[in-house]
């Protein structure tokens, strides 16, 4: 019997938010992520002492992901964040910083939490309205019949992560290739339950960027095949390839009894027996006229051999992650057994060629009509790629989530600020029964609602990383960034051409204001009015499902966070 | 939960207030022990409440101030990812208290929860209670005092005070349930849909979910759409047979044996999925991992597979279509699946970016399945709505029941002191008197036992306006049992009919007439103390309420001793409400206070903000008092090397 070992007792924490330890941490955190945010952030590089791979970034995923917190407040925080990321890919830095924004803003005000989170909830509410509501002067419809929105919605997000280490060109073509790959994945005919399809990412590393590109169908990694060769292909009667998939071990490695005893008689090989039904198997495959066998797994050598001089064409270890795809690629199903075949597992092709790209080969798999794509995805160093995969996924993601709701939001720190400037004019004009409803005074309704938009300004705030001035108008409530070094004048109009999101161009009379700090005066704010002129190309658009979310999350994070009056820490 | 008497009448002489060895003795002594290492001489510890205050510090404190909506008071309990809670039994668990006073504590509180919501309050009054005890001068032996306490509320809620808890009705039962102080994050639309080639599900639209049918949070193995209603069947072996098992030898002669028997094994495999396809079994719910050849083949016949269901799963499957795992080695392949569960429909689900498969079955029971989907910002925030659902639930179940007054407990209070008997008291269903009277002194069976006799008629002939007591307190040996109260208090409760209730939306007082309340004991409630259904609004009414009751009953107790401690438990009381009104202005319990006992002097309806049981919180009353009477009765701890085994122990299991 094992000893037992007394355990430890738990650490009691109360009022961790009051805490040194706490704030020097949050701090810490809001400082790491805030420095990352935006097209201008500066990267973080993470590595172990021991060696091993670097992983350059500023994504939330990749940074939350490797940060080892130790505070319980802040783990709360990041799971949450990390929460949101795995539903929506986007905002988790958006959603982590407006997260300790409003830790931050909230803990200073001199109001109990609980109020606090009340009236925090109900401009939340204000906001979400908002943003629901057609008459919201921040969104914009997205129309797939156009390419146009969707361009800036992916050039955005593509653009948001210099790790990715892309020139204008390369955005360029990245954007296309991504959309291009969106919309193979997109059924042609839709019935009433559709399903889109995948796009498979084939890392090609050590290339250049405009390399990249989109094919139909799938890359298998076929390492042996001789280029140069003509490729012939048995085909069947109607100029079809006939394919099989096995996701079983085809490399005859023998009866593996998990439990129990197998005693074989003297003489007896089972090793030769396997291999026996497995050349069985290939007989039965060229005589069902298959032009290309696939297994997930490994093939034994004696039955690849086989299969090439009978003109079949073998593919082994294909994996599982494309064991999904290619039985939806090619319509056959996964045979488990290589006992038995049965002839409705085929599936067919209708091309397979040779593909290179940079030192590797490909066979590439043609189907007929297909929702399953490729995006070959070259990048000249391994942990740029690595960016690079997750920001197309994340393109790719957002797209899917746009399909379902066809807005976005504006991007640039522009919805920040009109939401704030929104919410400045909104709070000051409450019924006087909202304050009785809610248990508050107006001021403490005002404090918290001015916590409530400084947290979101920080975030714009935080998009501007060259020191330079960051000023929001009081028409639009659009944000808008002074090159860093300018002089201070009076006239702003002179210094700024083009708010965050690119929507307006400077024009006379905007009247600026600064977004630093907290202002001494009481902001006196108009409801935030829509552009009349629209410009619609060049736009920095961000995904409008996953903001909603960020928001509300970010929120309830902080609401919880701030409820916490006590940690009680398992040490054991 | 029934205590024996641990010690002998005599041991339990000593002062009060000293622990049979000094303090410094015992210190002392443990050292010893932990010197001799595994001698296996028991450690000695000082009374249960002496040292470690600091634990116990933290234990009330947390879970003061998580209790209540307002409260603002969450823990957050760490261990691994990020929770935070402000539910008393996690809190419970997570403090992992180890002085042994706290865990009898959580044990108990484990217990309770197993049978009451809303156990958070529990630890907060079970703290004032003892504080208040170990206080008062005059509580004698701890056991004394919590005998006493004991009987003071079982006498307060005793027969014939069954006015206050009588004729309330529930409203609305969902109104009852206290909600969460964080609300459930909303259940983001089904993003990674397509990402994962599925079906584009519905968005939730809400923040939480009730979907028919029952969710399996694990993939299909396989899926195979189909529509309309199917069969699934039930297994709980792997369906592929094994060519060995443990303990067996497969011997092979030749090679074409050895391939034949593989042969054998995949055709049968195949013929089985045969024929469940021609049974029009179209799902199969395996609580074992199946071969991949069982998965291929099901898939080729258009079976759908789902492995590796849990125990409970399958348990809760059975109990709804009355079906049990199929056992598919016979010979006789052609025997008809007559154990199939009629499925009305088998779909993926996707819940945030997992993959679950969602199954609505015909009932064979009145029982519906129907899931809840919570969605929060993070796992914990989730477990803790669950488990405020779960409570809500319990309260449900609980709200109709009732308590007579035949099943009050009764405890012979003042009269130990004299008897220096051990009056135990016992857990609320001591269905007989006759049992607790015979721990009393002999000479006195016969009266209690006349008395037990006659209690039933004497309480219909109560008039309350004119007697405060029974006739039998003029017996010398029970003065605490039967009380019956003339206070205004009684028109308190909200009072509605269970008939008409359901259909009102609001609560409305109506006040009783002192005559018509007593009228209405004697005629038709003569049996009942708490009535199905009983509810009072939330908010510290119901230990106001006691507290008021509690007192005033204090008032008129000749016995000083039985005063002290009635003073104690209802101050006692008082902490929950405290606790509520903690938070805003300083002056806020004060106020509201005053106000409770000014709108129950007035007879003014009570805010109607929410409902909770009377039953509970009677329940709830009654395990604090118990555990603190046995708390108190303790005065030695001693440490042991081994584990206690559990015994289960069936007697308390119905105790409430």
């Amino acid at each position: 019997m094992s000893r037992l070992e007394a355990k430890k007792p738990p650490l009691f924490i109360s009022e961790p938010l009051t805490r040194d330890a706490v704030s020097q941490s949050l701090s810490l955190l809001s400082g790491i992520l805030k420095s990352s945010y935006g097209p201008a952030g500066r990267l973080k590089q993470l590595h172990n002492g021991v060696g091993g791979c670097v992983c350059t970034t500023s994504q939330s995923s990749a940074l939350l992901g490797h940060l080892s917190v130790s505070q319980p407040v802040l783990r709360v925080l990041t799971a949450s964040v990390q929460n949101h990321v795995s539903r929506f890919s986007d905002c988790g830095l958006f959603t982590a910083i407006l997260c300790c924004a409003f830790i931050e803003n909230f803990r200073s005000l001199n109001v109990a939490p609980f109020t606090v989170i009340k009236i925090s909830k109900h401009l939340l509410s204000l906001c979400m309205d908002y943003l629901k509501s057609e008459a919201c002067a921040c969104r914009v419809s997205v129309d797939f019949s156009n390419v146009e929105t969707l361009v800036c919605l992916v050039r955005s997000i593509l653009t948001s992560k210099p790790a990715c280490m892309l020139n204008k060109t390369e955005v360029d073509h990245l954007t296309m290739l991504v959309l291009k790959a969106f919309l193979f994945t997109v059924p042609c005919h839709v019935e009433t339950n559709a399903i889109l399809g995948k796009c498979v990412i084939v890392p090609v590393k050590g290339t250049r960027v405009v390399d990249s590109t989109v094919l139909p169908g799938l890359l298998i990694e076929a390492p042996e095949i001789q280029l140069g060769k003509p490729l012939a292909v048995k085909r069947t009667g109607s100029n079809a390839i006939k394919t099989a998939l096995f996701s079983v071990s085809m490399a005859g490695d023998g009866f593996n009894p998990e439990e129990g005893t197998i005693a074989v008689h003297h003489g007896v090989s089972l090793e030769a027996s396997e291999l026996n039904e497995l050349l069985n198997l290939g007989k039965q495959l060229v005589k069902d006229e298959v032009g290309l066998v696939m297994c997930q797994k490994v093939m034994h050598p004696c039955l690849k051999q086989y299969l090439k001089e009978n003109g079949v064409i073998a593919v082994d270890r294909a994996g599982l992650c494309l064991m999904e795809p290619l039985g939806r690629l090619t319509g056959s199903k996964p045979m488990a057994s290589i006992h038995s075949l049965s002839l409705g597992c085929y599936g067919s092709l209708k091309d397979l060629c040779f593909e290179s790209f940079a030192s590797k080969h490909f066979i590439h798999l043609i189907p007929e009509d297909t929702v399953i794509c490729s995006l070959i995805l070259c990048n000249r160093s391994e942990t740029a790629w690595d960016e690079l995969k997750r920001v197309c996924e994340t393109a790719e993601h957002v797209l899917q989530l746009t399909m379902k709701e066809p807005l976005a939001l504006l991007g640039g720190g522009c919805t920040e600020t009109h939401l704030a400037s929104y919410i400045r004019h909104k709070s000051s004009h409450l019924p006087a029964n909202t304050f009785k409803d809610l248990d508050c005074s107006q001021t403490q309704y005002q404090l918290v609602s001015d916590g409530f938009c400084h947290s979101l300004e920080t975030v714009a705030r935080s998009l501007g990383h060259n020191n330079g001035e960051v000023l929001t108008d009081m028409v639009y409530g659009h944000c808008w960034f002074v090159p860093s070094g300018s002089p201070c004048v009076s006239n702003w109009a002179d210094l700024v051409s083009k708010c965050g999101c690119g929507m307006n161009s400077n024009t006379k009379d905007l009247n600026w204001r600064f977004l630093q700090g907290q202002s001494s005066s009481p902001i006196i704010q108009s409801c935030p009015k829509e552009p009349s002129e629209k410009v619609t190309d060049l736009l920095t658009l961000e995904c409008f499902a996953a903001k909603c979310s960020g928001l509300q999350v970010a929120l309830e994070t902080a609401n919880l966070i701030l409820d916490l009056s006590y940690i009680v820490e398992d040490q054991n | 939960m029934r205590r024996s008497p641990a010690r002998s009448p005599s041991s339990a002489a000593p002062a009060p207030r000293t622990p049979v060895p000094p303090l410094s003795q015992l210190r002392a002594r443990r050292e010893a022990g932990r010197a001799e290492g595994r001698a296996g001489r028991a450690a000695w510890r000082a009374g249960p409440d002496r040292p470690r205050c600091g634990r116990r510090r933290a234990l009330a404190g947390a879970v003061r101030g998580a209790l209540g909506p307002r409260a603002g008071g969450r823990c957050c309990c760490a261990h691994g990812r990020g929770d935070a809670d402000a539910d008393g039994r996690r809190l419970l668990e997570a403090l992992s208290l180890e002085p042994p006073a706290a865990r009898y504590r959580r044990g108990a509180g484990r217990v309770r929860r197993a049978r009451l919501p809303n156990a958070a309050r529990v630890p907060v009054l079970e703290r004032a209670a003892m504080r208040g005890l170990r206080a008062a001068p005059a509580a004698g032996t701890g056991r004394a005092a919590g005998g006493a306490a004991g009987a003071v509320l079982g006498g307060r809620l005793g027969p014939g005070d069954g006015g206050a808890w009588r004729g309330c009705a529930p409203r609305c039962a969902a109104a009852a349930i206290r909600p969460p102080p964080a609300r459930p994050q909303c259940c983001g639309s089904s993003a990674a849909a397509s990402r994962s080639c599925m079906p584009l599900c519905p968005a939730c639209p809400g923040e939480l979910q009730v979907l028919p049918g029952i969710v399996l949070r694990r993939d299909f193995a396989a899926y195979c759409p189909a529509d309309g209603e199917l069969r699934a069947l039930l297994v709980s072996e792997p369906l592929q047979p094994a060519l060995t098992a443990p303990g067996v030898e497969f011997v092979v002669d030749s090679e074409g044996q050895y391939q034949a028997s593989l042969r054998w094994i995949t055709k049968r495999t195949e013929a089985l999925m045969k024929h469940l396809q021609s049974n029009n079994v179209k799902l199969l719910l395996s609580s074992s991992k199946q071969e991949e050849a069982v998965i291929h083949y099901a898939k080729l016949y258009g079976v759908s597979v789902v492995e590796c269901l849990s125990s409970e799963e399958m348990a809760l499957i059975t109990e709804i279509t009355g079906v049990s795992p199929y056992a598919p080695f016979g010979d006789n392949m052609d025997r008809q699946i007559t154990e199939t569960a009629v499925v009305t429909f088998c779909r993926p689900l996707l819940l945030v970016s997992k993959r679950c498969v969602h199954i609505g079955f015909t009932s064979v029971c009145a029982f519906q399945p129907h899931c809840l989907i919570l969605c929060g910002p993070v796992d914990g925030v989730n477990e803790q709505h669950a488990d405020a659902l779960q409570e809500a639930f319990t309260m449900l179940q609980q709200l109709f029941k009732t308590v007579d007054r035949r099943e009050e407990w009764r405890a012979e209070g003042e009269s130990q002191s004299e008897t220096s008997d051990v009056c135990t008291w016992h857990s609320t269903t001591q269905k007989q008197l006759v049992i607790e009277n015979t721990y009393c002194d002999s000479n006195q069976v016969s009266e209690c036992q006349l008395k037990a006799v006659s209690d039933e008629t004497e309480t219909k002939i109560l008039d309350p306006d004119k007697s405060d007591l029974l006739v039998h307190n003029r017996k010398k040996h029970t003065t605490t049992v039967l009380v019956v109260r003339n206070t205004d208090t009684v028109t308190t409760c909200e009072c509605l009919d269970v008939a008409k209730g359901v259909e009102k939306i609001c609560c409305h007082v109506v006040p009783f007439k002192q005559e018509e309340s007593s009228v209405g004991i004697t005629q038709d409630y003569s049996n009942t103390l708490i009535e199905a259904g009983s509810v009072l609004p939330v908010g510290g009414y119901f230990e106001i309420l006691l507290h008021y009751y509690i007192q005033d009953y204090a008032k008129q107790c000749q016995q000083s001793e039985v005063t002290v401690i009635c003073n104690v438990v209802a101050d006692a009381l008082l902490s929950i409400p405290k606790t509520l009104y903690r938070t805003t202005k300083r002056d806020s319990f004060t106020k509201f206070y005053l106000e409770a006992i000014n709108s129950l002097r007035r007879n003014q309806p009570l805010p109607d903000k929410g409902l909770e049981s009377v039953y509970c919180k009677y329940q709830l009353v009654i395990s604090v008092l118990h555990c603190v009477t046995e708390l108190l009765s303790i005065d030695l701890i001693i440490g042991i090397r081994r584990p206690l085994q559990k015994i289960e122990d069936r007697d308390s299991e119905d105790d409430f």
